[in-house]
């Protein structure tokens, strides 16, 4: 049964990664005073953008991290709260350890949302068709935010006009899965190609069926709380449903060396005269990621780009590709998204159907910054919507992108994106009848900023705004 | 050539003490499980753990006491490792047990310190171990004898990816021989002791013939226990508690230091004889069927376990479940769910609080969060811990083996392309 979802209540970014509007910032806020913040977020809810239509001309979303949530007046509400995750958040010791955010990853040395910089209470995501309109967008919002002093700007995060591509080069967004009852989903169909990218609902959305056909744990208020009736009952019981139509929004910002990556690129497929090779660069550079520059998978264009193939996604791993002849067993594509390949059935409905619970609704942007000393830092800001972060973005972040032994390999952590610590760094082409080993990889992407956050639904919002107070609001 | 053990040693500890005892462990923690027991150096280790089993009700509410206790998997008899063990860390054991009844400390001989090791050892009542036979020796000789092998090719790329798989093999081949280091890589690992085998054939056979003995009060008794069964599982009531953000605080603060994770684990069996009679025929089940049907890298579709063991403590009115696997508590719970879920509702259906379960095997599990929060509830902290061998999965490990076993010996043209393809 596909639920019916109410797309008036959520917010329009997971419905939509607002493609038409190709100029993005994101404002990174601190809350100063709560009873003000509460009355200035209060005047900026009507702006936010709802998952119903397609906006013309700019979007707003809003966002809250655990410690904003609690300044607002939402002390945890006890077991029926947020998950441990969400609650310790992303620079929790144990999980930079468990992300990757060691070293030079570490969160004492990003740029925000560490412990060396401002808190960041909430995030406004603000999105325009041209730089113009973000430039008035942002002045409006700030006029209505930050006006009374109750909010701070903690840092403004810009970002590149939205184009196909991400910094190294590639074609970046191709495979996303598809929410069920979704205009788009139906469309699919089941069956068909994008049919295997269908997913429940419940992955994405707070209040809805996930893949088990159960509903993810999500924040419950006791019955002291909304007595107003702002937010929608929970089915059979008394307490009231923050979750409801609700999301968690991870959020970090990954710095890109791309100088670095084409450099040891031009390096490593140098010919034995010392000239460069830039046919075999790009194929490296391909058998990395698991898909061309252009966006061709490899696994249906092993040998060279092929336009034809740009936003192909038809395909699995283990009937045509089983021992990575064509993309590398640790290819960055074939990590991220594993399709067909997972145990205890590859090639299965069944392993398809248990990579359907690791799924993301990426809205990454990229960005072009002038950085100190005139040079440009590169990058990008990965968002990305998910139901349970655990088991979805830190488990590909942990047990598929970070992992040496993924696949089966050996010393190999993803080679694009995985941060190196104290491994050896290992890239292996599979090949017959021998193998290319790559070793000891720099690493080419740091994490420079990062947390989780809550994005509520559109009630969920008015009721944070309005209704938590105990007074001292206007 | 030996056949893997599992060690287990319990000794209650006096409530006043079980700070003292964390304390003795944190300290050992902190300078590290291997360089405080110095497990390198003692024969055969494959994983080792120290853990406190904190005092808890059993299903009535009544206390039952704190323990402290070691496990290890092992190359060589228990008692055996227990000696060596106690000569190379026995001050370090003293530290952990100085507050168990009857420790033999201060001035004791070594012979009375294992004998009393000894008699405070619990068996397991199941115990499964990924590949049976294979030595921790074994698996670090293999794993050196892949490294060298995978320089080797590094090094001599270039002329030989011109070459047909054969020659490349050949050349392998020849590396190897002259290595002097290498040499024990030309012949096949040995199997388990003759002795022991023969138990393990008695036992494969005797079983099934007990059972065919039991046939006709099974066929009478088993319709009764399935609808005492259901009709328990009805009135059961799931647990909904969650796990304590400290408690979580605290496990992960050991977790994912290395490529594989230690599980323990605690829970009071269900009030009864019933449940108390289920759950030990169902560990004797798993017993029997890991013992000879899930012994090559598979159980039943989870491939990324090391080694896991159950036994019952006080009496039978706790489980210890206690596990060494790749990756992840998450990963790990997901693969339980995924692809074992029938296997776990068994057998801790039969334990407190357990999601419910339809004729034992359905549901439970399949319940996600409310399962991932029982394991989390009764997970314990593993405060020490120790890997031979912290950077290899089971995938790794079953690579190494199978590199090992086709480098000499006749290949067909496609075996040794498929060969090729391991490393």
């Amino acid at each position: 049964m596909v639920a019916t979802l109410d797309l008036d209540d959520m917010q329009g970014l997971i419905t939509r990664g607002y493609s038409t509007l190709r100029w993005a910032s994101f404002l990174m806020l601190s809350i100063t005073d709560p009873a003000g913040a509460r009355a200035a977020l209060g005047q900026l809810t009507p702006r936010v953008t709802s998952g119903r239509a397609e906006p013309s001309d700019t979007a707003v979303n809003l966002a809250f991290t655990a410690d904003g949530m609690r300044l607002l007046g939402l002390e945890t509400p006890g077991p029926e709260g947020f998950p441990e995750e969400f609650v310790s958040g992303m620079t929790d010791p144990d999980r930079s350890r468990f992300l990757g955010d060691t070293g030079e990853n570490a969160p004492r040395y990003w740029r925000w949302g560490g412990p060396a910089t401002p808190p960041v209470h909430a995030v406004a995501l603000l999105y325009a068709r041209d730089e113009p309109g973000l430039g008035r967008l942002e002045a409006e919002v700030r006029q209505v935010a930050l006006a009374t002093g109750s909010l701070a700007e903690v840092v403004r995060l810009g970002t590149a006009e939205l184009t196909e591509r991400e910094p190294f080069g590639f074609r970046d967004g191709i495979s996303q899965p598809l929410i069920e009852g979704l205009p788009k989903a139906t469309a699919a169909g089941a069956g068909s190609a994008a049919g295997g990218e269908v997913v429940k609902a419940g992955e994405f959305v707070l209040g809805y069926p996930n893949e088990y056909g159960l509903l993810t744990d999500r924040p419950l208020l006791p019955p002291p709380h909304d007595t107003a009736g702002l937010l929608p009952r929970v089915p059979g019981g008394t307490g009231a449903d923050l979750g409801h139509n609700g999301s968690y929004l991870v959020f970090r910002q990954l710095r890109q060396d791309v100088e670095a990556f084409w450099g040891y690129l031009d390096e490593a497929t140098r010919r034995p005269d010392g000239s460069g090779d830039p046919d075999a660069r790009d194929a490296l550079a391909a058998r990395m990621v698991g898909r061309w520059p252009g966006g061709a998978p490899l696994v249906h264009a092993p040998l060279r780009d092929d336009p034809a193939l740009a936003t192909d996604n038809d395909f699995g791993y283990f009937a045509t590709d089983r021992d990575g002849l064509r993309c590398p067993l640790g290819a960055h594509v074939r990590r991220a998204n594993p399709r067909d390949s997972l145990d205890p059935r590859p090639g299965s409905a069944e392993s398809v159907a248990i990579g359907r619970r690791h799924r993301l609704l990426r809205r990454g942007r990229a960005y072009a910054d002038g950085g100190p000393g005139g040079g440009t830092e590169r990058g990008l800001h990965f968002l990305c919507l998910n139901a349970n972060i655990s088991r979805q973005f830190e488990f590909i972040q942990h047990t598929w992108l970070n992992n040496p032994n993924f696949n089966g390999l050996y010393d190999s952590p993803d080679p694009l994106v995985a941060p190196r610590r104290n491994h050896r760094s290992t890239f292996t082409e599979q090949a017959e009848p021998l193998r290319t080993r790559r070793l000891d990889l720099p690493q080419f992407v740091s994490v420079r900023g990062g947390a989780y956050f809550f994005l509520p639904g559109l009630r969920a919002l008015r009721f944070l705004c309005t209704a938590t107070g105990e007074g001292g609001q206007r | 050539m030996p056949h893997q053990s599992a060690v287990t040693v319990l000794a209650t500890v006096p409530p006043d003490r079980v700070d003292d005892v964390r304390e003795v462990l944190n300290e050992a923690n902190r300078q590290g499980a291997g360089e405080v027991f110095r497990f390198a150096e003692v024969a055969g280790v494959h994983f080792a753990r120290l853990v406190l089993v904190p005092q808890g009700p059993d299903s009535t509410g009544t206390l039952l006491p704190p323990s402290v206790v070691y496990m290890s998997e092992v190359d060589v008899p228990p008692s055996v490792h227990l000696a060596d063990l106690v000569r190379r860390a026995g001050d370090e054991l003293d530290k952990v047990f100085a507050y168990c009844d009857g420790y033999p400390a201060g001035g004791a001989s070594e012979g009375e310190r294992v004998a009393w090791l000894r008699s405070h050892r619990v068996p397991c009542a199941a115990f499964y171990v990924n590949t049976v036979g294979r030595g921790r020796q074994q698996m670090l000789n293999e794993a050196r004898l892949r490294e060298a092998i995978e320089d080797f090719l590094d090094r001599h790329r270039a002329e030989l990816s011109a070459s047909s798989p054969t020659r490349i093999r050949a050349a392998v081949q020849e590396y190897v021989t002259g290595r002097e280091d290498l040499a024990w890589a030309r012949s096949r690992p040995a199997s388990p002791a003759l002795r022991w085998r023969i138990r393990q054939a008695a036992h494969l056979l005797g079983v099934p013939l007990g059972g065919l003995v039991l046939l006709p009060f099974l066929v009478i008794g088993l319709p009764v226990w399935a609808v005492l069964l259901r009709w328990r599982e009805r009135r059961d009531v799931p647990s909904r508690e969650r796990p304590d953000r400290d408690h979580v605080r605290e496990l992960a603060s050991y977790e994912d230091f290395a490529a594989q994770n230690p599980f323990t684990a605690v829970g009071a069996v269900k009030p009864g004889r019933f449940r108390r009679g289920t759950l030990t025929a169902i560990l004797f089940v798993v017993d029997y069927g890991v013992r000879h049907f899930f012994k090559r890298g598979n159980l039943a579709g989870v491939k990324t376990i090391h080694f896991a063991r159950w036994l019952f403590i006080d009496g039978k009115r706790r489980v210890i479940f206690a596990s060494n696997y790749d990756g992840s508590l998450e990963s790990y719970m997901d693969d339980f769910i995924d692809k074992v879920a029938w296997g776990l509702n068994a057998v801790f259906s039969n334990g407190l609080g357990y999601p419910r379960t339809r004729w034992l095997v359905l549901d439970g599990a399949k319940d996600e969060l409310a399962f991932k929060h029982y394991l989390r509830s009764h997970q314990l902290p593993t405060q020490v811990w120790y890997s031979a061998y912290d950077t290899l999965t089971t995938h790794n490990l079953r690579t190494n083996a199978r590199v090992r076993a086709g480098l000499f010996g006749t290949l067909s043209p496609a075996e040794t392309e498929a060969w090729l393809a391991l490393l």
